[in-house]
C-alpha cells in the first residue's frame, strides 16, 4: 500500500506544474501531447473551439514547448490555424 | 476519383431567391465535370474576422463532394469571374466525415 502512494504522488504532483532550478535529479518535464493518441479531438479548420486554444491573445500560433504538441500535430495544427483565416473565422 | 471539401463565401447583400440559385448552379457545374456532390451544408450568415472586399458579412456555403483534378479547376475558374463570390477555399480530404456539424444551422442532404 504504501509503495503504490508513493508512485501516485510522484505522477501527479511533481513533474507536471513544477518547474524550478531545485528540481529533484531524475524527474522529467514531461507532459503527453493533447492530440495525439487514443480518442484524442480530430484536428480541423472547421473545429474552431480547439483551435481558439492554441492561439494566443494576440491571434498568433502558440509554439509547441508551451502547448506540448507533437512535432506532427503542430504542423497539422498551423495549417488548419491558416485555413480558418483564410476563410476569416479566426 | 478524389475527395474534396469546398467552401465560399457570398456577399450578405445577397436576396434569397438568388441564395438557392447559387448552389444550384455550382452543384450544375461539378455534376458536368465528372464530379458528384455527397453533402452540402449552409452555415448561414456570418460576421468576418476582418473585413474582405469591404464587406463585414457573408453568407457560408460548404460542399463535401467527389470528383478530379478537372472537377476543382472548372469550379474555381467559374467562381472567379462570380462577383458575388468573395471568396473560396477547396481542401483535398482522405475521408468525409458525415457527421459532425461544427456550425449547427440549417442542415440538408443533397
Amino acid at each position: 500500500m504504501k509503495k503504490n502512494k508513493r508512485k501516485l504522488l510522484k505522477k501527479t504532483a511533481s513533474s507536471y506544474t513544477k518547474l524550478s532550478l531545485f528540481q529533484k535529479p531524475g524527474v522529467k518535464f514531461f507532459k503527453p501531447c493533447p492530440l495525439s493518441g487514443k480518442d484524442a479531438p480530430v484536428v480541423d479548420y472547421k473545429n474552431l473551439r480547439l483551435l481558439k486554444k492554441y492561439i494566443s491573445e494576440s491571434q498568433r500560433i502558440l509554439p509547441s514547448r508551451v502547448t506540448s504538441v507533437s512535432q506532427k500535430k503542430q504542423k497539422e495544427l498551423s495549417r488548419a490555424i491558416k485555413r480558418a483565416r483564410l476563410l476569416a473565422l479566426l | 476519383m478524389n475527395y474534396y471539401e469546398h467552401t465560399f463565401i457570398s456577399k450578405e447583400d445577397l436576396p434569397e431567391s438568388q441564395k438557392k440559385k447559387i448552389i444550384e448552379k455550382y452543384s450544375e457545374i461539378i455534376n458536368n465535370n465528372l464530379g458528384k456532390i455527397i453533402k452540402t451544408q449552409d452555415w448561414g450568415l456570418r460576421t468576418f474576422v476582418y473585413r474582405i472586399k469591404n464587406s463585414k458579412k457573408g453568407f457560408y456555403f460548404h460542399i463535401k463532394l467527389e470528383g478530379e483534378g478537372k472537377t476543382v479547376d472548372e469550379l474555381e475558374k467559374a467562381e472567379n469571374i462570380d462577383s458575388n463570390i468573395l471568396r473560396y477555399l477547396t481542401v483535398k480530404v482522405k475521408k468525409h466525415d458525415l457527421e459532425t456539424n461544427y456550425f449547427e444551422k440549417k442542415d440538408y442532404q443533397k
